[in-house]
């Protein structure tokens, strides 16, 4: 059977991490910094997986394990952000994240 | 060769879905392009060998995560962005940071490309729900304790949802909306 090269697989992953990055860098709406994190995270179980795939026997699938927690986190980490956001949202009325600047005053 | 022409096509769409997240102005098109990379990083995963681990990607992530994120876009209905500037000062830097790091993992991985030891095993078991729950429950000496795990993780998501809960309701204590809420 024929598969797809691991340094291809490493360097979608890469690139997808990389936009995901520079999305929460860049961005500064809240809702596009969470989704920047969910494709940092998807970025990341990619890698784990293609390297789970080097592996043989019982390692493959314990590497192919692995990404499932980290989807828990991932969910976790969503439904604690959202909350935040709309915790945020309530108290100051914007998303923007130039406008958070009360420690600074 | 078919696998190849299939990871082009499924990339080639994960990455314009992705930078489309970062171009993107309303969260809504944002979503549905994260969607989009989801979905086809769903397919990179089948491709190799990894059945389950697709089915979870579109069913926790491009399923469950994003209806929530889609819906509380949808519930705050201002949250347009406000076309603020992405190629200020800071946001060339964050460009710059995030295509460095990317260039210098990209680097990285390219030098794989020769070395033998690091290819993808094709002797590898497949990742299908037999033998990732057989991993995951299994009771043998040389299971590495996964079942344990998966129970600290159901208490971490059970943790979140009263986290959400309580973060999301602290608005009702306050006396604007209890007197609302009075008659």
């Amino acid at each position: 059977m024929d598969t797809v090269p691991l340094f291809q697989l490493q360097i979608l992953s890469a690139i997808l991490f990389a936009a995901g990055l520079a999305t929460v860098l860049v961005r500064r709406n809240l809702f596009f910094v969470l989704m920047g994190v969910e494709l940092m995270l998807n970025a990341a179980n990619l890698s784990f997986l293609s390297w789970s795939r080097v592996q043989a026997g019982a390692a493959t699938l314990e590497g192919q394990v692995a990404p499932l927690f980290s989807i828990a986190i991932a969910a976790a980490e969503a439904c604690v952000g959202l909350a935040m956001l709309l915790a945020v949202f309530r108290t100051r009325e914007t998303l923007d994240t130039d406008a958070y600047s009360k420690m600074k005053e | 060769m078919i696998a190849q022409v299939y990871f082009w096509i499924f990339a080639a769409i994960a990455v314009a879905c992705a930078f489309s997240v970062l171009a993107s102005r309303h969260p809504i098109n944002g979503a549905m392009a994260l969607i989009g990379t989801m979905v086809s990083l769903a397919g990179v995963y089948s491709l190799i060998a990894s059945p389950f681990l697709a089915t979870l990607q579109i069913l926790v992530y491009a399923g469950a995560i994003m209806m929530l994120v889609v819906f509380v876009i949808m519930v705050l209905n201002s949250a347009k962005d406000h076309y603020t500037p992405m190629l200020d000062g800071l946001g060339a830097f964050g460009f710059v940071i995030a295509a460095l790091i990317g260039v210098l993992v990209a680097r990285v991985f390219v030098g794989l490309d020769g070395k033998a030891s690091v290819k993808i095993n094709p002797s590898a078991p497949r990742g299908d729900v037999e033998a990732i729950s057989k991993t995951l429950f299994g009771s043998g000496m040389h299971t590495g304790g996964w079942a344990l795990l998966f129970l600290a993780i159901g208490l971490v998501l059970l943790t979140a949802i009263v986290g959400a809960v309580l973060l999301a309701k602290r608005h009702l204590d306050t006396a604007e909306t209890s007197t609302e809420g009075g008659h």
